[in-house]
């Protein structure tokens, strides 16, 4: 739980940081649209190198941000992975004969089990298993002597490799921006922001700032429930409960020693929460005034114009082309 | 030496990475019977961390723990042979909360979870869970009702009755006082006492309580900062430098007593660790 | 003038065994009374009814003249404040100021007003230079600490303690005591609910409760003594005052020594 880096505020100064949650939210949503809507090849690499600069004038340190992308590597990976093998559209731009050969498999199949049995000492595991699956992929190419079985081949078509460079340069930028976002925005004003936002859905009778109550407050609580669970695992433990080790059945049990007590706890501490906050005048959906307010700035102005200017720009030069 | 701790030192880190001592250079040695200990400190002194060392809830990062032979250490921490469950059944831990550990539909139940875990028969589990609420001061009629259905006092007594069933030749308990009347108090600490000396086991008490310390403790240690300060009896732990330098509290018999002593212009021979011990003394004095 | 007024208040809680019978008391503005009881005794319950959040089955609750009922129940949060057991369970913001802020914001204070408040309030309570600490970061006492503070800064003339600080060390406890002390000095009014005799000593009444009753009121001087009624309620004589009570039984006389135990015992 220690390594979550997505959403966590990381304490700065730069123009990232002054800029007013709304502003930051809305421009997300409209850049996060942009994204999805650029459809030629120069934008997009134009489009990742803005995100990118945004990152180092921002002064965001970039390795936070590739943190932050590291848990959804596997993912990008999969599906240009996926898109390249199954999208057969297009013109076929890269054809690799293979054998399969006697000799070819066995080969294959050691460089799998070399890989497998190295990969915990690497340091760097996707270029490590990258170079695998080109190595096996060489493998089966190059080696074509011994008793063959079959011949096959591995093609790539255009569509297959662009549409796998747009949706994962779109992910790439969605997280960097969103990782931006949470980087340089507290919780709190994020809520704020939020709050402030989605205040149009008062209209059709959503409470926006119950809303942003309960997230406030669940923003309150999550490192002492955190904390809690950790205590009662702590605690059954020493009853000879072994999270590490035992069979389903016993995994079921041990679930349950854990989820009672965090929700008795839970159950009492939103009791008392309630109580604190009725005696001290907190009535739900009654009007409050608000410590925190939100100041519009210029700059605010000027990164709302940009943002859409962008959109608009994605969206005119689509219909031209 | 039940508990051995060699050069002892703990090392936690914070969500970023950030390193904080709890724990520092800790040698130290308890008993497998006998003893009668309570572990003192202010707030983030290191006691709770010290005491989820002696059963192995927590490996050092530096030195190692020997708990009944069983050596802990970050260089064995590796090793998939090692089994830290027995030494959780010998050493019995109770934490400060009882809603920690209680989650059975019954008390009984409750009871019977530690046990059965080490591998204990249901029915020699409920022997103990039948056995052990009388020992907490608790009749058999509890073994049947819902834990969650208790008062603070109760709870507390059958989260210790839950560590007891598992009968453990040390019993640790963190805080176990805190939160109950006088009356409560009082009688939670006989059962302490009695545990100590009818079942012949090691009891070690975290507490904030001076009062338990002088009245029951054998042994006390004192932990500042990560460092283990003062091992030894309660008698000499109250030197004015001491309550100076660690800013400890003075027990109310010995603050009481020395008043006295100074108000009477007297000095009152022998040790009165206790209510009755004091006021005879007093009225010998007097008389 | 009575600011608390209790008549014949009776509770009940949902299918269990009365938490209060017909209990009556009153307190006067700016006395300091506590509200001595064992576990179980209706203490807390008698706090929660003070300031509605529990309604009682009978009798009527006045503060400050006005009948607690569901239309007055705001007026009376106004001027009675509730420091709970748990330093966590109550700590409703995200950081220091905000939790101070809480109570302000649902009074619907202004702004420059509400800022003005907070750092007066934050610096009375000494946690100032906490204002931006989560709760995480800080002890119980100081969480308790800011308890008190978020409370004074919505102006209530009474601050009920609920075991405020059963769950502290020893340290804390002092600190909240402290702060118990200098607030009754300026006029507050103040009720510790606690079964900890050291927290009694310094009020100018105390009522006793068992079992959801009224045992006995009295001014703090006498109940102190009175070894019957406290041991009765589960509690115990502080130790001094139990060495006065040894030198009655046993029939020794020593009038100096007395009134020295007697200050001893006030003095914790």
């Amino acid at each position: 739980m220690k390594n979550i880096v997505i959403g966590r505020y990381v304490p700065g100064n730069s123009f990232l940081y002054s800029m007013d949650p709304r502003t930051k939210l809305i421009a997300l949503i409209v850049l996060m649209v942009a994204a999805f809507l650029i459809q030629s090849f120069a934008h997009m690499l134009v489009a990742l190198l803005l995100v990118t600069s945004l990152l180092i004038f921002g002064k965001i340190s970039v390795k936070r941000v590739y943190l932050g992308l590291r848990p959804l590597m596997f993912l990008l990976f999969f599906t240009f992975i996926f898109q390249i093998l199954f999208n057969q559209e297009g013109d076929e731009i890269f054809v690799l004969p293979l054998h399969y050969t006697a000799l070819s498999i066995f080969a294959a199949v050691a460089v799998a089990v070399f890989w497998f049995a190295t990969k915990k000492r690497v340091r760097f595991k996707l270029l490590y298993f990258l170079i695998t699956v080109v190595a096996i992929f060489a493998v089966f190419h190059f080696i074509d002597f011994g008793f063959l079985f079959a011949r096959g081949t591995f093609r790539v078509f255009e569509e297959g490799l662009s549409t796998a460079f747009f949706i994962m340069v779109r992910l790439i930028i969605i997280i960097m921006l969103s990782t931006i976002l949470t980087i340089t925005t507290k919780p709190t004003d994020l809520n704020l922001g939020l709050e402030r936002v989605l205040k149009p859905l008062g209209i059709v009778r959503i409470n926006t700032e119950e809303i942003a109550m309960i997230i406030s407050i669940a923003l309150r609580y999550i490192p002492t429930l955190l904390d809690e669970a950790n205590k009662i695992m702590l605690a059954q433990a020493s009853r000879g409960v072994d999270f590490q080790e035992g069979k389903l059945k016993d995994k079921v049990v041990q679930i349950i020693s854990l989820l009672v007590p965090m929700f008795i706890i839970s159950f009492q501490r939103s009791d008392d929460l309630a109580n604190a906050m009725e005696a001290r005048s907190f009535v739900p959906g009654q009007p409050r005034t608000r410590l925190h307010v939100l100041t519009w700035k210029r700059l605010d102005t000027v990164a709302m114009v940009v943002s859409f200017l962008a959109l608009t720009f994605v969206i005119v030069s689509r219909v031209v082309l | 030496m039940a508990i051995k701790f060699e050069r002892v030192g703990y090392e936690y880190q914070d969500i970023d990475g950030k390193g904080y001592l709890a724990l520092a250079d800790i040698t130290l040695n308890i008993n497998k019977t006998g003893e009668f200990i309570t572990l003192i400190g202010e707030t983030g002194s290191g006691k709770s961390t010290l005491a989820q060392h002696m059963n192995a809830l927590l490996t050092p990062t530096e030195g190692r723990v020997h708990i009944f032979g069983v050596k802990i250490s970050r260089e064995g921490k590796k090793d998939k042979n090692l089994k830290l469950n027995p030494i959780r059944q010998k050493v019995g831990l109770v934490f400060q909360f009882p809603e920690y550990q209680l989650f059975e539909e019954t008390v009984g139940n409750d009871i019977a979870f530690g046990p059965k875990n080490f591998g204990v028969s249901e029915k020699e589990a409920e022997e103990r869970a039948k056995k052990m609420i009388n020992i907490v001061g608790l009749d058999e009629s509890y073994l049947s009702r819902s834990p969650f259905n208790l008062s603070g006092g109760e709870k507390k007594r059958v989260s210790i009755a839950g560590i007891l069933a598992m009968e453990p030749d040390i019993l640790v308990l963190d805080e176990p006082t805190s939160g109950l009347d006088p009356l409560g108090r009082n009688a939670l600490l006989k059962v302490f006492y009695e545990i100590h000396q009818k079942l012949d086991k090691t009891v070690v008490i975290i507490t904030h309580d001076m009062n338990t310390v002088y009245e029951y403790a054998k042994r006390v240690l004192v932990m500042r900062e990560g460092n283990l300060v003062y091992d030894g009896a309660p008698t000499q732990l109250f030197s004015r430098k001491n309550v100076k330098n660690w800013n400890l509290d003075v027990p109310d018999i010995l603050k009481v007593r020395r008043a006295i002593e100074e108000k009477l212009g007297i000095t009152i021979e022998g040790e009165t660790r206790n209510k009755a011990d004091l006021m005879a003394k007093i009225g010998e004095a007097l008389r | 003038m009575s600011v608390i007024e209790i008549e014949n208040v009776s509770f009940t809680y949902h299918g269990d065994k009365r938490a209060l019978d017909n209990v009556s008391l009153s307190i006067e503005k700016g006395e300091w009374v506590s509200i001595l009881g064992h576990n179980g005794s209706g203490k807390s319950t008698l706090s929660k009814l003070i300031v509605g959040l529990l309604k009682p089955q009978s009798g009527t609750i006045r503060v400050d003249g006005i009948t607690l009922s569901a239309s007055t129940v705001r007026d009376i949060r106004k001027r009675v404040g509730i420091v709970f057991q748990n330093p966590d369970n109550q700590f409703v913001g995200v950081t220091v100021r905000d939790d101070i802020a809480f109570g302000l914001e649902n009074l619907q204070i202004e702004r420059p007003e509400m800022i003005e408040r907070i750092e007066h309030y934050a610096k009375k309570v000494d946690m100032y230079p906490y204002l931006n600490k989560e709760p995480h970061a800080l002890s119980g006492g100081q969480k308790q600490r800011v308890a008190i503070a978020g409370i004074l800064a919505m102006k209530t003339d009474v601050i009920i303690f609920d075991e405020a600080t059963a769950m502290l060390d020893p340290e804390g406890r002092e600190r909240v005591m402290e702060f118990m002390r200098t607030l009754n000095r300026e006029g507050t009014t103040i009720i510790p609910i606690t079964h900890e005799m050291k927290e009694a000593v310094m009020s100018d009444r105390i009522v006793v409760l068992k079992d959801g009753k009224v045992l006995k009121a009295d001014k703090s001087e006498n109940i102190l003594k009175d070894k019957e009624t406290l041991e009765r309620s589960n509690l115990e004589l502080l130790l001094p005052l139990e060495i006065m009570h040894y030198m009655n039984e046993n029939g020794i006389d020593n009038p100096s020594l007395k009134e020295f135990l007697w200050q001893l015992s006030l003095n914790g």
